[in-house]
């Protein structure tokens, strides 16, 4: 019956930092070039199966982000294997996914077409998403002339409303005044529920967390150090921290 | 031994990759390409006009400087210099866009390769093929203006797509590999913008290669330049009536050329696809 839909055995993520761009140039055509190493991602070993809701909680730098980054797959691990089973819907810093010099529309289209949507599905979309944005008149005018606010209700718009199988949300709710944010919360929550979508979600508010997710993962210095119930997680989460203060 | 047959291995997984991420997605390539033809043209006022007027007024500087200033330019095979000066440059009008949009194109859609999945090995695909749409209307133009000068097309001018095929296939490779370096690196991009005024310069563009035909050296380094070989191309086409297999070394050296493009760009890809994402963040 279960049904893994994200599976990560032993990923380690290392990121080389050279001392300067010119050395990094010099590094793709020399072996010599010396940089330092960065453990991101330290042998990371979990499964996510199908309609599971996780909330990942760590500090800056703690490798959520990565994380989320290689189950997108635009980050790639230095070892180990990842397997994602569905179409995967990320909300990766939601102002900066688009093409600045388009309308809002073409970049609804831009997408849709980037993740094999075909023009027809992508209409029978277009005036939900931009009913959903709250962008008016405004979705044909260039994304550059958005404030960060609008970028990120575009965003949101269109990667709740293409019929994601995996959304992977990274502290976008933060965004948008409260009103949008509930609404942003009640279509999370009606995807977990009715359309058995699996859902990452990054996020410092535990209290939010534990709002949509039954699970948690605390991860630190690239490790995952608890992965359980929400309520345990960030109890333990929140205990860390109050230690490190 | 297993060790080299794994690196061909890997050599050939790339290439088949390339192919696959391509053969997948011709829909999406050809909507992005249409899409970044329009987002070139359609910030400014007179938008598609530029795509005419900037080439109109190239050729009007070089033709003045070259034949009303240096008193050069005689006709060429029966032609007209200006027409002689047309045919040749046209092509390079795409190859210098080519040569610096190709090395920008990662840079360009960032956002393809670290906010979404997107298969990177055709950015440098779809961005040609936006130059190319302009390019084709552009040498439709100019059989037109040879038509109305009074010298009809001939037969010669059915090999032209070969040429704009071989001039596409050989920038997709060059804008690979270069859109990879240059997205590790800002240096790449600022050495190729400096290098590209020395290519025009020195590939027999505005002066005509045979006149240079006494020095054995120049002239064989002209015969090996891919510039030289495609921009001579066109002009074997509209001006000096010559078939692409009468010349079969030249045509021998400018596949030789494609293929270490092509070896650098799955080289380039196979290294740094999976660095460029923590890069461009």
């Amino acid at each position: 019956m279960s049904d893994v839909v994200i599976k990560f055995e032993n990923v380690s993520k290392t990121y080389k930092l050279y001392s300067s761009t010119r050395k990094r140039l010099l590094g793709v055509f020399i072996k010599k070039i010396k940089y330092k190493k960065k453990n991101a991602v330290d042998n990371v070993s979990f499964q996510v199966e199908r309609g599971e809701s996780v909330a990942l909680f760590g500090k800056n730098g703690a490798g959520k982000s990565t994380v989320l980054k290689m189950i997108t797959g635009v980050a790639f691990p230095t070892n180990g294997d990842i397997t994602v089973n569905g179409r995967v819907s990320a909300l990766l810093e939601l102002t900066s996914g688009f093409d600045q010099e388009m309308t809002g529309r073409q970049n609804i289209y831009l997408k849709g077409h980037i993740l094999g949507l075909k023009d027809n599905e992508i209409k029978a979309l277009e005036e939900t998403i931009v009913e959903f944005s709250e962008l008016n008149d405004y979705i044909d005018q260039p994304v550059r002339t958005y404030s960060s606010g609008m970028k990120a209700r575009l965003g949101f718009a269109i990667n709740v409303n293409i019929r994601p199988e995996i959304l992977i949300v990274d502290e976008a709710l933060s965004v948008g005044d409260a009103a949008f944010r509930n609404k942003c919360q009640k279509k999370i929550n009606e995807l977990i529920h009715s359309e058995n979508v699996t859902l990452l979600f990054v996020t410092h508010q535990t209290a939010v967390a534990e709002e949509f997710c039954e699970r948690g993962i605390v991860m630190k210095d690239g490790k995952i150090i608890f992965d359980g119930p929400v309520k345990e997680a960030s109890a333990f989460y929140k205990k860390m921290y109050a230690i490190k203060k | 031994m297993s060790k080299s047959t794994g690196l061909i291995k890997s050599y050939i997984d790339n290439i088949t990759l390339n192919f696959k991420e391509h053969f997948e997605n011709i829909p999406q390539v050809f909507k992005l390409s249409v899409a970044d033809l329009k987002k070139t043209y359609t910030g400014a006022a007179l938008g598609w006009a530029w795509a005419i007027i900037k080439p109109i007024v190239n050729i009007f500087v070089y033709w003045f400087a070259i034949a009303v200033g240096l008193r050069q330019g005689g006709d060429v095979n029966g032609y007209p210099y200006i027409l002689w000066l047309i045919c040749g440059i046209i092509p390079w009008f795409f190859m210098s866009e080519a040569i610096t949009g190709g090395t920008e194109c990662i840079r360009k859609y960032s956002y393809l390769v670290t906010k979404m999945k997107y298969p990177v090995t055709t950015i440098p695909t779809f961005t040609n093929l936006s130059k190319l749409f302009v390019h084709v209307i552009i040498a439709l133009a100019v059989v037109l203006i040879f038509w109305i000068a009074g010298y009809p097309p001939t037969v010669y001018l059915l090999q032209l797509p070969i040429y704009t095929i071989l001039m596409f296939l050989f920038f997709n490779a060059w804008a690979l590999f270069a859109g990879l370096v240059s997205a590790m690196s800002k240096d790449f991009s600022n050495l190729v913008k400096s290098f590209n005024i020395a290519v025009f310069w020195l590939s027999g563009i505005l002066w005509n290669i045979e006149n240079v035909r006494d020095s054995e050296l120049v002239y064989s380094l002209m015969m090996v330049n891919p510039v030289t070989f495609l921009c001579y191309g066109y002009r074997n086409c509209f001006v000096n009536h010559v078939w692409f297999f009468e010349e079969p070394k030249r045509l021998l050296y400018f596949v030789c050329w494609y293929l270490i493009m092509a070896f650098l760009s799955i080289w380039a890809h196979k290294k740094l696809r999976k660095e460029i994402p923590d890069v461009l963040m």
